[in-house]
């Protein structure tokens, strides 16, 4: 992986343009995605970051219809030059499972307790591709040995109940690639998962992409997992796109101070023992309710009078690399202005000001920075 | 290639399964709920004020002794706004007193069943081992009866009168309190702050009282507003079944039951106390509804 | 009567976390049945002696009703030692026990025949009634929340819900007397009373339950309705694997019944089952109303004519009916459900 293709190479075989989300219910509305622009090309890996509520699950369910009615989508979604926003359900139905597949967190909920594993498989495979039950049957044994679960023959038979989480998430992506979809959404798909078996399932997806050629979008929280298998990463705010880059320039090249944040909340082996981690103070904004400026500016450590003031737009700093903020941290350690910043705009606030502000924190968050900039 | 794993950590929301719900939507679902409950519970407290202070209050005919002379008078007839049954006795009268006998049932047992079967299924629980196995087989029994025909042999061991309606209705009501109380119970019981509690040395009682019963209350209240219903509805049945409120006295089972048999001529007379067991069945529903949403979302 | 079991039934989805690995501890499911089975024994005995000690407890001398109003204390000590009730109360409820273990259920002391010639009557007009309400209310039960599923919210889920809850609050005495009301009395299409033996006429026989099953079986399936609905919401929104089964492009029937009422068909279960109690204990009262020569009729005749070998009987089937409807519950549970199949903990 990491291959640095360029994104010229490959013709774009999804296309989202100003994808907007809104919940409206009673009146009121909510902006749970708020202009989306990108591209995705087979064989490509893209990781979309933030936080809860930052709009980055809402706005991939929303390339399949999987939101509630009570959603608005609006923008445009060009799977292969077909357009998605708008279509039926009828017709959403048969992009479902077919073009995009999608893997969830929690594998031990997304498998139907009351049916054996076998017959899951072998719905989605004859939902969009009618055959006899025991064709089925050979095709599902087939896709089992593709991720790699030993004696499939068995398994096939067995309840969600009698596998491991690691076996079940293998079933759930055996699911998602029954009928060979174009593109591969992982919400969160190893979350749920111990530390060696999400390196296991994520080198397991890495070896389906190479084999197959599919596209694939990675929602995390986890910056880390996404610096280490993604091609691209988009990091989310309020439903908005802050940072999006090549993984490689992103991290040697912080530009968004919340992207910056993210990556002092992981952990690094460089971390003195027993530190506190960073943590980033205050909420994200209330989505029915955004503030005008940036919406990052309440709890930003460098946000000064222009950040509420105005939103800045996502610019492009060169072909690889585009980011929203007045004050881009360049890859430079903060300074020691920021911290006066941030008790201003804290007491301002009214928001809790425990996190980001001691001295040996920002030490922390410093360090983890250079630990990334090395790579 | 290390793969770090962030610790969960809220901020960060470790997971982010469902798309963010707009608030709008639970508050105005919140908002519906709290009418139902404004609404149920309203009703509930009109009918308890009708029924006890409207005997005292209102110009209302004596709900028995009237004179044949009067027998099925139409709704609407001077002096009688619902008018009278065959007996000439006055509906709307017979129906606030009926309503009287049902609510002072359905009250009385319930109070009944939640001191003595809360107490039975709290002590239960909190004992566990054989002393709540014993008590559990015993309540097994009593709840292996269809409950309408183990309160209809009850019934009428005991005789039918007013308060021999109550004891043979809490044969039903205790034993299904305490089932509730002891899972409420045996659930708290597990819980960590009250091992934190029970390590710390606290008294028996301070644990049953400070941390046992406010915790099985909500549970219990729930309940207690399915078994006003449930009672009045099986009241209503006994006295249907001439085992209940005896006649003359009114209820709403044997208005029913007096109705029924002049049905083909004044049919509307079994439509009132259908009416008014149909109000109160459902306001108690609704309101046992309501509160279980409530305690839940909390 | 119908809404007893709410407050108990919990999803069976909140109660099941089993190990992860799976492994097949010999049969789980035989050593349930007959755990299950052999709890059964001891609680049929305790509910016949509970029977019995009430039954020591009815006002009235059965002897002396037995006898006549115009029997001398002579005569009515005749009866007494002929009944057997000169004996000691242990010893006749021991005598009674075995005796009904035999199929000799005593003398009715009102008819003066066999109790179990008068079941072998009664009983088949009563177990019509409850198996055609019990199927009727699951039948109607099933489309309506597939159909108030389907859009949660929606208007038909709006008028579904109102109306079952409206429906579900009516009495079944009083449902009963509304049906007469409208199909009997005003539209003159069904009988309001009596009963067709099944061997007269197979047409009349239905016409003639219609109203009883239809009043014992609308509050039932409102009952089961709600339940369903609620439960299949609440997948709908939150569950896993409804999602997944969205992602592989299903539809919503398909999703709602596949998927969605797969997990929800174990909590009707128990519902169904906590509830035969009250749908047997309802025919007293519904039979009562049609002049149905059932169980329930006998019952309540035996109850009020102080008929003590009548009310024995009856009351320790009805119950039995009840327990006995519990345990096919479990043991249905066990086999459907896969993670008691196949042993989870």
């Amino acid at each position: 992986m990491g291959q640095n293709q360029s994104r010229l190479e490959n013709a774009p075989i999804l296309t989202v343009e100003n994808l907007r989300v809104v919940f409206s219910k009673h009146g009121r509305e909510v902006q749970a995605v708020n202009g989306l622009n990108y591209q995705l090309s087979s064989g490509r890996t893209l990781a979309i970051i933030g936080e809860s509520g930052s709009g980055k699950s809402v706005g991939v369910r929303s390339l399949m219809g999987l939101l509630p009615p009570s959603a608005k989508v609006t923008g445009s979604v060009r799977l292969n030059g077909r357009e998605l926003v708008g279509l039926s359900e009828k017709a959403l139905m048969s992009v479902r499972g077919k073009e995009i597949a999608m893997i969830f967190q929690d594998p031990a909920a997304s498998l139907n307790p009351t049916m054996n594993v076998g017959s899951q498989i072998m719905e989605a495979i004859r939902l969009h591709n009618p055959m006899k039950k025991r064709e089925a049957e050979v095709k599902a044994i087939e896709l089992l040995k593709l991720v790699r679960l030993p004696s499939p023959e068995t398994r096939i038979r067995q309840y969600p109940h009698q596998l491991s989480g690691g076996m079940r998430q293998r079933i759930v992506i055996a699911i998602a690639l029954a009928s060979d979809p174009k593109v591969l959404i992982a919400d969160e798909a190893t979350t749920a998962l111990d530390v060696t078996t999400q390196a296991q399932i994520m080198e397991l997806l890495v070896d389906i992409q190479e084999r197959l050629g599919t596209a694939v979008i990675m929602i995390s929280h986890d910056i880390g997992l996404a610096a280490n298998y993604a091609h691209d990463v988009m990091v989310m705010y309020a439903g908005k796109v802050v940072e999006h880059a090549n993984t490689k320039s992103l991290f040697s090249n912080v530009q968004m101070p919340y992207t910056k944040a993210l990556l002092g909340a992981v952990p690094q082996l460089t971390t003195i023992p027993h530190s506190r981690l960073t943590v980033i103070g205050g909420h994200p904004p209330d989505l029915s309710n955004l503030p005008t400026g940036c919406p990052f500016a309440p709890r930003c450590p460098r946000a000064t009078n222009v950040c509420t003031a105005e939103e800045p737009p996502l610019e492009r700093q060169n072909d690889q690399h585009s980011y929203a903020c007045w004050h881009p941290v360049g890859g430079q350690p903060l300074e020691a202005a920021g911290t006066a910043d941030v008790l201003k705009v804290d007491a301002q606030d009214g928001a809790c000001s425990e996190s980001s502000t001691s001295t040996q924190e920002r030490a922390v968050f410093a360090s983890s920075l250079d630990e990334r900039a090395k790579r | 290639m290390a793969v770090t794993s962030a610790p969960l950590r809220p901020e960060l929301g470790g997971a982010s399964p469902a798309p963010t719900l707009p608030r709008t939507g639970v508050r105005w679902s919140k908002f519906r709920r709290r009418m139902i409950t404004w609404l149920s519970g309203g009703t509930v407290v009109l009918l308890i004020l009708l029924c006890f202070l409207g005997p005292y209050v209102l110009p209302l005919h004596p709900p028995v002794g009237g004179s044949v002379l009067n027998s099925a008078l139409p709704p609407g007839s001077p002096g009688h706004p619902l008018g009278t049954d065959v007996n000439g006795n006055d509906v709307l009268s017979r129906l606030i007193h009926g309503g009287q006998a049902s609510l002072t049932v359905g009250i009385a047992v319930n109070l009944i069943g939640l001191v003595v079967g809360g107490s039975v299924g709290a002590v239960s629980g909190y004992l566990g081992g054989k002393s709540d196995t014993a008590i559990m087989r015993v309540l097994d029994v009593l709840i292996a009866f269809p409950s309408l025909v183990l309160v209809i042999v009850l019934a009428q061991v005991l005789g039918p009168s007013l308060p021999n309606t109550i004891i043979a209705l809490t044969a039903f009501s205790i034993p299904a309190v305490a089932r509730i109380a002891r899972s409420s119970t045996m659930k708290v019981m597990s819980m960590p702050y009250l091992q934190a509690a029970q390590l710390a040395g606290s008294p028996w009682w301070r644990i049953l009282f400070r941390h046992i019963v406010p915790n099985i209350v909500p549970q219990l209240t729930n309940f207690l507003m399915l078994g006003m219903a449930i009672v009045i509805v099986t009241e209503g049945a006994l006295s249907f079944l001439g085992l209940g409120i005896p006649a003359p006295n009114p209820s709403w089972g044997n208005m029913v039951y007096e109705a029924q048999q002049s049905m083909s001529a004044t049919p509307q007379l079994v439509l009132w106390p259908a009416l008014a067991l149909l109000v109160t069945v459902l306001s108690f529903n609704l309101l046992g509804e309501s509160i279980r949403d409530e305690v839940n979302t909390r | 009567m119908t809404s007893t079991a709410d407050a108990q039934v919990t999803s069976p989805r909140s109660k099941k976390h089993g190990s992860f690995l799976g492994r097949t501890a010999g049969s789980p499911l035989l050593r349930l049945i007959i755990r299950r089975v052999l709890l059964a024994v001891p609680l049929l005995l305790a509910v016949s002696l509970l029977v019995f000690i009430l039954l020591e407890a009815m006002p009235g001398d059965p002897a002396r009703n037995q006898a006549g109003m115009d029997a001398t204390e002579d005569q009515v000590e005749a009866v007494r030692r002929s009944m057997g009730l000169d004996r000691p109360a242990p010893e006749r409820y021991i005598t009674w026990l075995f005796g009904f273990l035999r199929g000799d259920l005593g003398v009715s002391s009102v008819s003066g025949r066999p109790v179990a010639e008068l079941l072998a009557e009664r009983l088949p007009v009563t177990l019509e009634l409850v198996g055609l309400a019990f199927v009727l209310s699951v039948v109607l039960a099933l489309p309506v929340a597939l159909l108030a599923a389907r859009k949660p919210g929606g208007i038909v889920d709006r008028l579904i819900m109102v109306f079952s809850m409206t429906l579900l609050a009516i009495p079944n005495f009083v449902m009963a007397l509304l049906l007469v009301l409208v199909f009997a009395v005003t539209l003159q299409m069904l009988p309001a009373i009596g009963y067709v033996p099944v061997q007269v006429s197979l047409v009349d026989n239905l016409r003639s339950v219609t109203l009883p099953v239809l009043a014992l079986a609308i509050p039932m399936a409102c009952f089961y309705a709600r339940f369903l609905r609620g439960d299949l919401g609440e997948q709908l929104l939150g569950a896993g694997y409804i999602d997944t089964a969205r992602a592989k492009g299903a539809g919503i029937w398909r999703i709602l019944w596949l998927h969605a009422f797969r997990n929800s068909s174990f909590g009707l279960l128990t519902l169904v089952g906590l509830n035969i109690g009250a749908l047997v204990g309802g025919t007293v009262i519904i039979e009562q109303i049609f002049a149905m020569p059932g169980m329930g009729m006998l019952m309540l005749q035996g109850v009020i004519s102080l008929d003590l070998a009548i009310v024995q009987s009856c009351v320790f089937i009805f119950a039995a009916v009840a327990i006995f409807a519990n345990l096919f519950v479990d043991i249905m549970y066990a086999v459907l459900d896969p993670r008691i199949r196949y042993g989870s903990h």
